[in-house]
Order: structure tokens, then sequence, then C-alpha cells
């Protein structure tokens, strides 16, 4: 393959990747409110169009429609800067994720995942700590203190819970022996998902990962009882959408990272031995990497709905005193399984 | 009430969460499959029962005459001034009757008081809740809209009686 | 002086007072019907019945005289519990029809049967029924079964109206009022048997239905009948004057007032024929303009005749604060030409009431300045100047020189401007060359003197378009205080109209002669201070009864 061919490759695969991205999210928003309907014994939006599909198509036309409102005191630059910065890093973290084996297409073989890079965890990492920049900024520059109020906890929230992110990951890591994603599902084999061999590393990564997301139950940055909307309290329109279709791509990231890490990404456990044609063998690949992050996915909606929020006190101490040292335990017991059952 | 002293002390397992947090999603689990509550409306139509106070209507009798005097109390006591009465005379039994009765739809509050207050039982709350208007003035309901056959009226009438 | 006890309170009183009259004149009402402080004590209606220490029985408190030292209880187990089957008996056949009652509201009987009565009934017999719908005369009409036989109606007309023309007929429950044989009531007065009748057995046939007392606000004012000048309420609701009635004043009319006055004196108000903005003619036809144009239109006009051309002609029914302004910009035009229209007609006149002047202002219209001037011409002047075509523009303030002289119609079109304030189009409106839209006397401030010399206020109780209720200080039911525009019932017509002051003091200002005053009192602080017969008032001092001004009357005190 030369430049030109592995260049209009990826432009396609951003364009499939991006596409199935946006729609993705405008679904899950109407997906969320036909499961916390039922949840609570409702219908859900059901009108418009066959049982409510189209619903998504009106919400974004309506949020197109509204006035867009600028605080007076706000910082205008900022204040428009932040949904932006909010939406690209919730869609460039994706490029990183693979969502299927290698498969030759045209005579080309082609790998499918946007950016096959040999750090791409850490491009993770990186992306999704400046998303916090997203938020601070929306609050900083509303003028608003409850904006202000918002963008605080969420920082102070997303740093706590990044290291023992981190952490879980390490253990991960480890076992993979490297930093490239293909990599670490590779080495998830059969049932050797990483969330059977290093639970603990699951369970805090997951936590984590709804901390970094700000969904219920720590969606303390957006608490309505206390903060009316946290920091997105002063945006209207477009630039209100920008951030509430950020949240629900950020879900989806977060699904996706952990169905990478530690439920064998793509893979289905025992695949290459039924001895399918490598076309079916693709299909099936990539189907089983959207049904797990489906699962995922619905898992973060059905927390929502059950689950209160937590004090903010209760969340800290939940990052520093639990899931810190939790992840601690993890990477030795990753340590162990490699010295001693050398994994 | 008694008063029910609060557990302050948590076991160690609800400390831990884990527990809570699974038979919490259980919870919502199971709902997520219960018959629903809602009623699709425009399909399906609330039938309310006779207690139930939709909008105001005039009761007109077997004679197909209004029952109101136009005395004037329900356009006093209502709360929400929503109803203007101008009496006029008529050479019927009961000297006065309402020229005009207007109740606007869109200040009533369906406290029912109109109802209370009325010495002739001649305004009741009915059970229309359809009110929709695309004009201020759609919601000024004269006494062609108000008047009802007293017939359409008979268990609110009863159940009214049922508690005086 | 001699002092009783009432319920424990030491009261002074004049010796040979009845109980009722002490107790009232200290502040303490005692329950009554049939008793009226101007007309004679019949007694018949027992429910001011009280407890007197030392007496056998208990005793009316409205025909016992009160003695020193006596010591009544208005409220003892006896007293109260005579009340109570008082108004047992009165309620046995009343029909109980206060939802179509018009008196409801400010009825009597319904008062006291909330405060005096058990509230339940224990007669379960058939009601006795008289006749309905009677009318008794051609503004009264009358309900038997309401009735309570006070004989109020009966003593209004024999003591007070001197015409006697109602009486009892039958006996027990059966008793009923009638008009004698051939006669009817008819008398000039006879509406105010309605306001005393204590229940609604006596209604106002102009009025009946037409709205209820407590959806209406009652405002303050003068009647414009006749110079008597009588002290009444403007009845409004939604903007409208819906009747009047007289309020207490012994030194005007008592608690009277007639029947012309009540009903003819405010159906203008709401007339289609109103005023509504300032007009011109334009090409033979009148056209609304904006007030400026208007002002401007008039000011370049009256610009062009020399001050013997212009003759100015004042009202009787304008207040003082306009006729004042309007002499002063007469003046202004070094016009001497200046009078008023005199309204009279001596069969009005009797003497109870009614005044052969049968306007509420001459005398004041005089004494603030509308008169002829040295060698100015009079009204007679005046209109054989027009006549003869020496006087070219005449200025006319509320009033209806055509109406008045109905020979002047031919020559008024001769007129090179003829410029009028009228409140309703009349027939000197048809040759106006510009038409100032005049408020009424129930929509603006003023004062006016009456036949008595008196000065008394007018108070607005009806707005304009430029004024509102609640900033302009009108009395406010309960339906203006919290209408919105959306309501119907607080969207009543409105006149683009101002007060004749107002209007003349912009019109001097286009003229150049600065003219500042932003209310009526300011004007009126003016007259008082430039001239002798008003000094010393002021608003606060004329007040709700009116005040004495230094005019020479000849008084006559009212007879009531
Ligand atoms: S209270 Fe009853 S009788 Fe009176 S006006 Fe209202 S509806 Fe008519
Ligand atoms: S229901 Fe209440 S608000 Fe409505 S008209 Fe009757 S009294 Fe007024
Ligand atoms: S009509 Fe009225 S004033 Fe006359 S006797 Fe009867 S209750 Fe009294
Ligand atoms: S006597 Fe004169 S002032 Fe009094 S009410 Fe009659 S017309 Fe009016």
């Amino acid at each position: 393959m030369n430049i030109w061919e592995i260049l209009i490759f990826t432009i396609i695969k951003i364009l499939i990747v991006l596409t199935v991205m946006l729609l993705t999210v405008s679904y899950l928003v109407y997906f969320e409110r036909r499961v916390s309907a039922w949840a609570q014994n409702r219908l859900g939006p059901n009108r418009v169009g066959w049982e409510g599909v189209l619903q998504p198509f009106a919400d974004v036309l309506k949020l197109l429609l509204k006035e867009d409102i600028v605080p007076n005191v706000a910082n205008k630059p900022i204040h428009t800067l932040a949904p932006v910065i909010a939406l690209f890093v919730a869609f460039t973290t994706y490029a990183v994720i693979p969502f299927g084996p290698t498969v030759t297409i045209f005579g080309y073989s082609v790998p499918l995942v946007v950016a096959d890079i040999n750090m791409g965890v850490l491009y993770v990492l990186a992306l999704t700590s400046l998303g916090v920049y997203a938020i601070t900024f929306a609050g900083w520059s509303s003028g608003s203190k409850y904006s202000l109020l918002g963008g605080i906890r969420s920082s102070a929230q997303m740093i706590s819970y990044e290291i023992s992110m981190g952490f879980s990951v390490g253990g991960v890591l480890l076992l993979a022996g490297s930093l490239r994603p293909e990599a670490i599902v590779e080495s998830q084999y059969g049932w050797m998902w990483n969330a059977i061999v290093q639970p603990i590393g699951f369970i805090t990564f997951l936590v984590s990962a709804f901390a970094e997301t700000n969904r219920l139950p720590f969606d303390l940055p957006e608490a309505e009882p206390e903060l009316v909307g946290g920091y997105h309290t002063e945006y209207s329109s477009m630039k209100f959408a920008g951030f509430f279709l950020a949240e629900y791509a950020n879900m989806i990231i977060a699904s996706a990272m952990i169905v990478t890490l530690y439920l064998g990404g793509w893979r289905f456990p025992y695949l290459e031995n039924f001895g399918l044609s490598s076309t079916m063998f693709a299909i099936i690949s990539v189907l089983t990497f959207c049904i797990k992050v489906a699962a995922l996915l619905f898992f973060f909606i059905w927390v929502r709905w059950s689950l209160p929020r937590f004090r903010y006190d209760q969340l800290m101490n939940l990052g520093w005193k639990v899931m810190f040292p939790l992840s601690l335990v993890n990477i030795v017991w990753v340590a162990i399984l490699i010295m001693v059952f050398k994994f | 009430m008694a008063v029910k002293k609060r557990k302050n002390e948590l076991t160690f397992l609800e400390r831990i969460y884990i527990v809570e947090i699974i038979k919490g999603l259980s919870l919502t689990l199971k709902n997520m499959f219960k018959p629903k509550f809602t009623m699709k409306y425009p399909e399906e139509k609330f039938i309310p029962p006779a207690s139930y106070r939709g909008r105001p209507v005039l009761v007109m009798d077997e004679s197909g005459e209004e029952r109101c005097v136009a005395c004037g109390l329900c356009s006093r006591v209502c709360p929400a001034l929503a109803i203007e009465v101008q009496a006029g005379e008529t050479t019927r039994e009961k000297e006065r009757y309402p020229e005009k009765f207007e109740i606007n739809m869109l200040r009533c509050i369906f406290c029912g008081l109109c109802e209370e207050v009325c010495p002739e039982e001649a305004i009741l709350m009915s059970k229309d809740y359809e009110l929709a208007f695309d004009r201020r003035s759609d919601a000024l309901y004269g006494k062609d809209k108000l008047l009802v056959p007293i017939s359409q009226l008979k268990d609110r009438i009863e159940f009214l009686r049922g508690y005086k | 002086m001699p002092k009783l006890v009432i319920d424990g309170k030491e009261i002074e009183f004049k010796q040979g007072q009845t109980i009722i009259q002490a107790a009232k004149d200290n502040g303490i009402t005692i329950p009554h019907f049939c008793w009226h402080e101007s007309l004679s004590v019949s007694g018949n209606c027992r429910v001011c019945l009280v407890e007197i220490e030392k007496m056998p029985k208990l005793a009316i408190a409205c025909s016992t005289t009160a003695a020193d030292g006596m010591v009544v209880h208005t409220a003892s187990e006896k007293a109260l519990g005579a009340r109570n089957a008082v108004m047992e008996f009165l309620l046995i056949n009343h029909p109980l029809d206060c939802p179509i009652c018009d008196e409801a509201g400010e009825c009597k009987l319904q008062d006291y049967a909330y405060s005096h009565s058990v509230g339940e009934s224990r007669f379960v017999e058939e009601k006795n029924h008289k006749d309905k719908r009677v009318p008794l005369g051609p503004y009264v009409m009358f309900d038997g079964d309401r009735c309570i036989s006070c004989s109020r109606c009966i003593r209004f007309c024999d003591e007070i109206a001197k015409d006697p023309e109602l009486t009892f007929v039958k006996r027990g429950d059966r008793v009923t009022i009638v008009t004698f044989p051939g006669e009817e009531l008819d008398n000039p007065y006879s509406l105010n048997v309605t306001d005393i009748c204590p229940v609604g057995a006596l209604t106002n046939r102009d009025f009946r239905f037409k709205a209820r007392v407590w959806d209406m606000s009652a405002n303050k004012t003068i009647c414009q009948g006749c110079s008597r000048g009588c002290n009444i309420e403007l009845w409004v609701r939604n903007n409208q004057v819906l009747r009047i009635t007289p309020r207490l004043n012994e030194e005007v009319n008592s608690f009277w007032m007639c029947d012309h006055g009540r009903i003819n004196t405010f159906k203008f108000i709401n007339a289609e024929d109103r005023v509504d903005g300032p007009q011109l003619r334009k090409e033979g036809a009148l056209a609304k303009v904006e007030w400026e144009e208007a002002y401007n239109f008039a000011a370049s006009e009256l610009k062009k005749f020399s001050k013997n051309e212009i003759a100015f002609i004042g009202s009787p029914f304008a207040t003082l604060e306009d006729n004042y302004l309007f002499a002063k910009f007469a003046s202004s035009l070094g016009s001497k030409n200046i009078d008023f229209i005199r309204h009279t007609d001596s069969s009005f006149e009797d003497d109870i009431l009614r005044k052969e002047d049968l306007t509420p202002n001459s005398l004041g219209a005089e004494a603030v300045g509308i008169k002829p001037g040295k060698d100015g011409l009079n009204l007679e002047g005046i209109i054989k100047g027009i006549k003869e075509k020496k006087i070219k523009a005449l200025y006319l303030i509320e009033d209806d020189i055509v109406a008045a002289y109905p020979e002047l119609e031919e020559y008024l079109a001769n007129l090179d401007l003829l410029i009028v304030h009228a409140t309703n189009f009349n027939k000197t409106t048809n040759y106006a060359d510009v038409i100032f839209p005049a408020a009424t006397y129930a929509e603006k401030n003023g004062t006016v003197v009456n036949f008595q010399g008196r000065v008394q206020r007018l108070k607005p109780a009806v707005s304009t378009v430029e004024t509102d209720r609640a900033i302009d200080g009108m009395s406010m039911s309960r339906l203006d205080k919290f209408g919105t525009q959306y309501d119907k019932w607080a969207q009543g017509a409105k006149y683009d109209a101002k007060s004749t002051w107002k209007i003349i003091a912009a019109l001097s200002n286009v003229l150049g002669n600065k003219v500042k005053f932003n209310l009526a009192e300011e004007v009126f602080n003016e007259i008082s201070k430039s001239i002798n017969s008003f000094s010393g008032l002021d608003y606060d001092v004329i007040g709700e009864l009116g005040a004495k001004s230094k005019l020479q009357t000849s008084e006559k005190i009212v007879n009531a």
C-alpha cells in the first residue's frame, strides 16, 4: 500500500466511524429515554415515527431552531470554544479503538481501526483528560456561579478518578505487554478476558469510567438540585447540544474502551476454531464488538435510572480511599499472576 | 405519626455499596417488564369518575332553558375571575336570566368553587378536559358552548347531593 | 348633659332623643329596619328590641325616649333572643330569593340574617305569596313577597316628598303595599324609596338587573342636574356608569336626590354620540385628527381675528377650573365678549331640593370671570353680533347654543370660525370648525358652586384614554383591580377626551402664553389665591362634603 491508498482508506474509515458515532449518539439519547421510561413503568417517546424512532431528528431540529443565548458577562470566545473542545475530544478519541480484525478488501489488507498506533492507550488517557478543559472552560467562561461550581467539581472529580483509572489500566498493560489496543485485544484470547483475569481492575476501571463520563451516580458537575444545570447552565441551542452529544459520545468511548481493555474487544471466544471464511469472521467480529458495546451502554443507562447521586464527600472518599487502593491491589495481583502463574 | 429512629450506622455490606447497588439494579430491571401505566391518549380516552372537575358547564333543564338566574355569585367567588355574567329580565317565573354568561377557559383553574356556591345548582363541573385553543378569543365560552342538557350531568348531580 | 349606659359604655345624649338615635350619635348601631333618621318613628319592625334595666319588658329602642341613668343592653340574652325571634318571623314568608334580587349585597335583611339569625328555618308550611313585579310608578318596581312591611316608603312619600301615594292594605301576613286608587308613585323623588327600602321590595326599574352591587365601584361626586348640587355616588362597572345614588350631606341634600338627577344625568357619558378625539372640519366634513394638529389649527385660526371679532361663551356645566382658564384665555386674546348661557326652568323648582337653575355651576362660572368685560358684549350682544356678522369667530365650551337659541342655527354657518368643546355631538357641533372632545363631569377633577355658594368636588369615576383608574386615584372595584387588557369585562370603552381646562392650557401654550398646570388642583389653588370669594379654600378643605365660599347668595336652607 502506498501512502495515497492508506490515506484513502483512512478517510473512508473516519467517515464510517463518524457517521456510526453520530447515529449512535442520537439513538442513544432516544434509547436512554425509552429505557428510563420502562424502568418507571412508562412508555417514553413513541410518537415521532414508528414507536418514536424519528424522535432524535425531531430533537436535533428543535435544538437547531432554538435561540442561541450567550450571557452578557460571558467570555464569548471561550464560551463558544468549550463545546467545540468537548465534541472534538469525544470524537477523536475513537480513532485508536479497534472494532474488528484486519480484513482484506480488494486485495488490500485493512485493519479495522482508524489509527493503529502503538501508544493508543496513552492517547486515549491523554485525550480524556483534555475533556476536562471543555467543562472547566464552560464553567468559568459563563460568568455564572452555578456553572463555575460545576466546572470546579468536574475538574476535581476527573483528576481524582484519572488516577485509579490509570492504575487499573496498568494491570492490563502489564499483561498485554504493549500500549497498542490491537495487542491488548490479541492478548485476551478465548475466555481469558481481562475482566475475568483481573476483576478488581475491571471494577475500578468501570467505576472510574462512570466518573470520567459524568454519568450518574457521579454527575455532580451538573447536579440539578443545587447547581441548576452545572457547567452548561448558561448554554442553549446547538452549543448546549454540543455538550449533550459529547456526553453521550463519551459514553460510547468509555464502553468501547472497556470492551477493548477488559471484555476481549471484537473477539468472539474461539471463533478462529469454527473454520469460517475470513469475511464471515470479520462480520461476526464487528458484530460482537457492537453487541458488547451496546450491552455496556445499556448498563450505563440502567445504572443511571437506578442509583441516586453521591454526595461530594462520598465521591471523593470513594475515589481516594477505595478506588485508588483497589487499583494498586490489582497491580499487585497482576504482578503475582505474571510472576507466579507465568501468564 | 410515630417518629422512626433513623438508622445511622450502616452495616459493612451496605458500606461497600455493591450489594445495595445490585439490589437497586434488579429492582429497576424487574420494573422494565411490568405493565405500563401510560395511557395512549388521543386513541385511548380517559373517562373520569363523577368526582372529576373538568370544565364548568351550565345546566340546561328539561324545558331547554338554563337554570342559572344570573345571581353573579359564581362570578364573585371565582378566584381566577374567569366568569362574566350579565343579567337580564325575562317574563319567566324567575324574573332574571343570564343575558350573557361567559367563562374564560384560559383563566379557569377548575377549582369548582362556582359549582359549590351556586344556589340554583345551575353550574356544574363536567368531565370535559379537552380544552385547547388556537386563539385567546376561542377560550371565551359563551352560553352556546356552556349549556349542557341535564341528562348528561346526572351522575355529577348525584355525586354532589351525596356530599351535601 | 344627661347620660345613659349602653352595653357598659356610658354615652351622653340630648334631652328628648330616642335610645336608638343617642346610640347612633355615639357610633353604636342598634339593628333596625323601619327606623330612619329622617323619617317619623313607626316602631313596627320590632328588631330594635333592647333590654332596659328596671323595665319589666323589652322595649323598642327607636321609640323609647332616653332618660338619664338608663342602663341598656343590646346584646343580653333576652335581647338577642327577641331579635332572633323577630328575624325568624320576618323570614317565615320571605321568599329568600336573594339570587334574583337586586338588593342582595346591600340588603339589611340579608345582613341581619347573617349577624342576628340562627340560619335554620323551622317553617315547613307553604309560604304565602303576594304580587310580584308590580310597577308602582314610572321608575319603581314592587315585589310584594319581599316586603317586610316596615312602612318606610309610605312615610317617605308622606313626609319627605309631601305627596302621599302609598299605603298598606289587608292585614296580618297578607298585608301589602299599594298606591292609592288612581295614583301612581310618580312624585319627583320617587326613587328614594328604593334606597330606603331595607329589602329588595322596591327596585329601580332603570337599573334592574344591570349589575351586582359588589361588581361596581362607588365614586363620590356631585349631581349635575340643577344648582342644588346633590351629593351623589356614581356606580361604575367596566368603565360605565350604571346608576346614581344620593350620599348624605345634611347641608345640601340630606339623604335624598330627585329622579331627574338620578335618571337623566349620566346616560350621555356612555352614549353613542360621544366625541372621541379632536375633530377638524375638512372639506365640509368632520375628520378625527391628532391633538397637536387640532391645537395648531385652532391657534393659527384664532390669530386671524381682531379681538372685537371674537366672542367666548363659557359654561355653567363646566367646572370652576375650566371656566377660570377659559376666561383667562379670552382676556389673553384681548376679548371682552364673554358670557355664558343660563338654563332655567321655574317649573322645575320645588321647595324640597330641585332648583330653578338647571346647571350645577352658574354661580361659579360667573365668579371666575365668565361675564362680559367693560364695554364687552354679553350673551345677547354676542348673539346679535353673530346675526349681524360683526362676530366672526366664536369659541364655545360645553354647551349647545343652537338648542338654547334655535333661531341661531342659520347664522352659525356664517361664522368664519367656530371652536367647540363638547362631550357629545349636538346641534352646535354640526357647524363647528374645530371640536375638542371634552371630558364629562364623571371623567375629571374639578369643583362646582351650588346655589348656596357651596364649593363641591367632582371626582373622576370613568377613565378616559389619558387617565387610569389606579393611577388617577378613582375608586376601584375588585374587577378593576384584577382585570387585564385581555378580559372583556375590563375593556369598557374609553374616550379620547380631556378636561376643558387642559385643552385651554395646551392651546394657550401653542399661542405662546405659558400656562403650566398639571392638575386641576393647581388651577383651583390659583383661583383661591386670585379671587377673593374663594380665598382660604383648597381641595382638602372642600373634602367630600364641600365648603362654603364667600359668594353672596340668596340662601335657602334645605327643608328636607
Ligand atoms: S351562581 Fe349559579 S345561578 Fe348564580 S350566576 Fe352563577 S350559575 Fe347562575
Ligand atoms: S372552576 Fe373555579 S376558576 Fe373555574 S370558573 Fe369555577 S370558580 Fe372560576
Ligand atoms: S316596600 Fe320596602 S320600604 Fe316599603 S314597607 Fe315594604 S319593605 Fe318597607
Ligand atoms: S335636586 Fe338637582 S342636584 Fe339634586 S338630584 Fe335633583 S337634579 Fe340633581
